[in-house]
């Protein structure tokens, strides 16, 4: 029983990243209907900015957290104006698909040509430290992250719901041209909206330093799952992707328990074919 | 009455200059293929050189095989690395447990390809745009997965194919040169295929799917129907190439059905230009050389060189020649000069009348 609550709180924890990453790429897709295939490796450039902060600067990862999300907005900002932005106007679903494709390649080669492919990790003096939750035990960096996802999580949703940014980023997730008529800057809010997909992908890689390798290709597990976590929990809901991303951790962590690690992917992706064209056929019936 | 001899009278000429055109064209191709026959009897002492040549003849065809689906019908499949590899499989296993004729097992491999893409795909056409993308992903690592945790396939281990004496009948080849060859003819057979899938009805219905598709379904071509076409050839030419693959480099193993292969393969077509049905050759005579030369070069000091070469090309094609290589080049001052100075191309007129007259002689003819 206590393993099955050992698995069921480690699901919860990696659940919360899945969800972040979910989040950030909602926000993405809701906007432009894009999908960001670089998703993963902004985590990964997210984790090598706090080994470079802390390595360099001796910041504490969870210190780092607010300058790797700053740069993170920077960098995706950029990325929007001057690639995503012009390429938008062609309407070909193919090219800006592949460009972010080509940027994933990009960063995470970029990261392989200067930090080598050897993994890196980040050892502080509270890594060790374990917290007892009833029959539960969790490593302190693991129950600090998780915390700050929900933190986090929280603020995000508050911030569409209740601020004048977040209500224009919403109006141009549901009608575009609507939106530029009521006198929306819509440029504007993709390069926000990029932004915020890229800060919330590099704050999850900083999230988890503590407790993951740092590598290259470190990005890659995350990046399709939170492509996952967004057509799961339904195309531009916020608390939808939340609660996709803890069931897409506990459903993880349960196979592999329960079944055996060796098919946790393979009934991962069996899961989410079967969810999304059972979802599909519903929604075309209902038309 | 007179209206017509005086176009009688322009035609005549018009036919002659227009046959010149199409002469000249078939003197440039004939020539180019001539080359390219001929190239191994220089090089065949060079091994690295024969390598790159094989590899741009399959990574060619796989990126021509991903275009029949992504350029074609628009549905941008992510999942070719895994149907190759599954054909690779489906060969190898019935090649290694059962002993079979390797070019038996090509056709074995081909259909269990086409049979699995179509059981799969058939109810998730019914999703649209990047959902059919996040599908074939899905599918890609679902059939990775199997593969990894299936005793009977080697699992991670993967598969050897025996060594031996060359021999036709069991495609096995100690130099590269007959490699060259049979890879330059499924290059060439399958370029012939999808060139007349393109002028097809087939070509037509999968383009008026790509442009809009419930206008397609409008005037009577059934979406799901032709997708599903489309993604069984596309995904057994592509298990085709997983037998070639297999064959030549002698061993697979499920790393051959990761994600970047599938994005490897799909380069080619993107920056050749997807809308056209030469944009994988353009792509993939650049694209793979460049990369194995860099990877050749570099690898050893800055591993990853190459993949960055190729994202950097791909990120400015697609930022400022949204339609490829071949679709700037079609647009070009190069292509008018090319064609007025050495093929002699005479104005689209007069193509078009000399094409009429052709049509009319024909069908007169047949009358």
């Amino acid at each position: 029983m206590s393993t099955v609550l050992q698995a069921i709180a480690n699901g919860l924890m990696i659940g919360g990243f899945y969800a972040m990453m979910g989040m950030g790429q909602n926000v993405i897709f809701g906007v432009m209907k894009i999908i960001n295939f670089c998703h993963g490796e902004m985590l990964m450039v997210g984790m090598y900015l706090t080994f470079v902060l802390y390595t360099f600067f001796g910041m504490d990862p969870y210190a780092a957290v607010p300058f790797v999300a700053f740069i993170m907005f920077i960098l995706g900002a950029c990325i929007q104006s001057s690639l995503i932005t012009p390429s938008l106007g062609t309407k070909s679903f193919t090219n800006l698909l592949f460009l972010t494709v080509g940027l994933g390649t990009l960063l995470s080669n970029i990261a392989l040509v200067t930090f080598g492919s050897s993994f890196r990790t980040i050892t502080t003096s509270y890594t060790g430290n374990v917290v007892q939750l009833g029959p539960v035990t969790m490593g302190l960096p693991k129950l600090i992250s998780f915390v700050v996802t929900i933190i986090i999580t929280i603020l995000l949703f508050a911030f569409l719901k209740y601020t004048t940014l977040g209500k224009q980023i919403r109006a141009v997730s549901q009608n575009s041209v609507g939106a530029e008529v009521v006198g929306i800057n819509v440029k504007g809010i993709y390069i926000l909206a990029y932004g915020i997909g890229a800060a919330l992908a590099g704050t999850a890689g900083a999230l988890l330093t503590l407790f993951y390798v740092i590598s290259p290709t470190a990005g890659s597990i995350f990046s399709f799952r939170a492509l996952i976590v967004v057509v799961v929990g339904g195309l531009g809901s916020i608390p939808g992707a939340f609660f996709a991303g803890i069931f897409l951790g506990l459903l993880e962590t349960l196979v592999s328990l329960l079944v055996s690690p060796m098919y946790k992917d393979l009934i991962v992706f069996v899961t989410f074919i079967v969810i999304l064209v059972i979802r599909q056929n519903i929604i075309a019936r209902r038309r | 009455m007179d209206q017509i001899n005086i176009k009688k009278e322009v035609s005549d000429e018009d036919l002659k200059s227009a046959s010149i055109y199409y002469r000249n064209i078939k003197i440039a191709v004939c020539a180019f293929l001539a080359v390219l026959l001929i190239i191994p009897l220089f090089i065949k002492d060079y091994p690295y050189i024969m390598n790159v040549f094989v590899l741009v003849f399959y990574m060619t065809t796989l990126s021509m095989a991903w275009n029949l689906l992504g350029g074609m019908t628009g549905q941008n499949s992510l999942g070719h690395a895994a149907y190759m590899g599954l054909g690779a499989y489906a060969c190898c296993l019935l090649m290694t447990k059962a002993e079979v004729n390797p070019w038996i097992c090509c056709i074995f491999g081909m259909i269990v390809v086409g049979l699995v893409s179509g059981i799969i795909f058939y109810p998730c056409f019914i999703l649209k745009g990047p959902y059919f993308t996040l599908v074939s992903i899905a599918f890609g690592e679902a059939i990775r997965q199997f593969i990894l945790n299936w005793d009977f396939a080697g699992n991670a281990i993967g598969i050897s194919l025996s060594f031996g004496d060359d021999s036709w009948a069991e495609f096995r080849f100690m130099s590269k040169v007959p490699y060259y060859y049979v890879g330059l003819f499924m290059l060439i057979a399958v370029y012939v295929f999808m060139k007349k899938i393109d002028r097809s009805k087939l070509g037509f219905a999968l383009k008026t799917i790509r442009e809009d598709e419930d206008t397609a379904a409008a005037i009577g071509i059934n979406p799901i129907k032709y997708k599903v076409i489309a993604v069984v050839i596309s995904a057994m030419i592509a298990g085709m190439v997983g037998f070639f693959y297999a064959s030549y480099n002698r061993y697979i193993d499920p790393d051959l059905m990761l994600q970047t292969y599938s994005v490897e393969s799909v380069l080619p077509a993107v920056v050749g230009g997807a809308s056209f049905v030469e944009g994988p050759l353009v792509g993939g005579g650049i694209m793979i050389t460049i990369s194995e030369f860099l990877r050749n070069q570099f690898g050893a000091i800055l591993p990853g060189i190459n993949l960055i070469m190729y994202a950097l090309v791909l990120i400015l094609v697609i930022r400022f020649r949204p339609s490829g290589l071949l679709g700037w080049y079609m647009n070009s001052d190069i292509k008018n000069k090319i064609d007025k100075g050495i093929l002699k191309k005479p104005s689209m007129e007069v193509l078009e009348a000399a094409q009429a007259a052709n049509d009319h002689n024909s069908s007169g003819r047949r009358v």
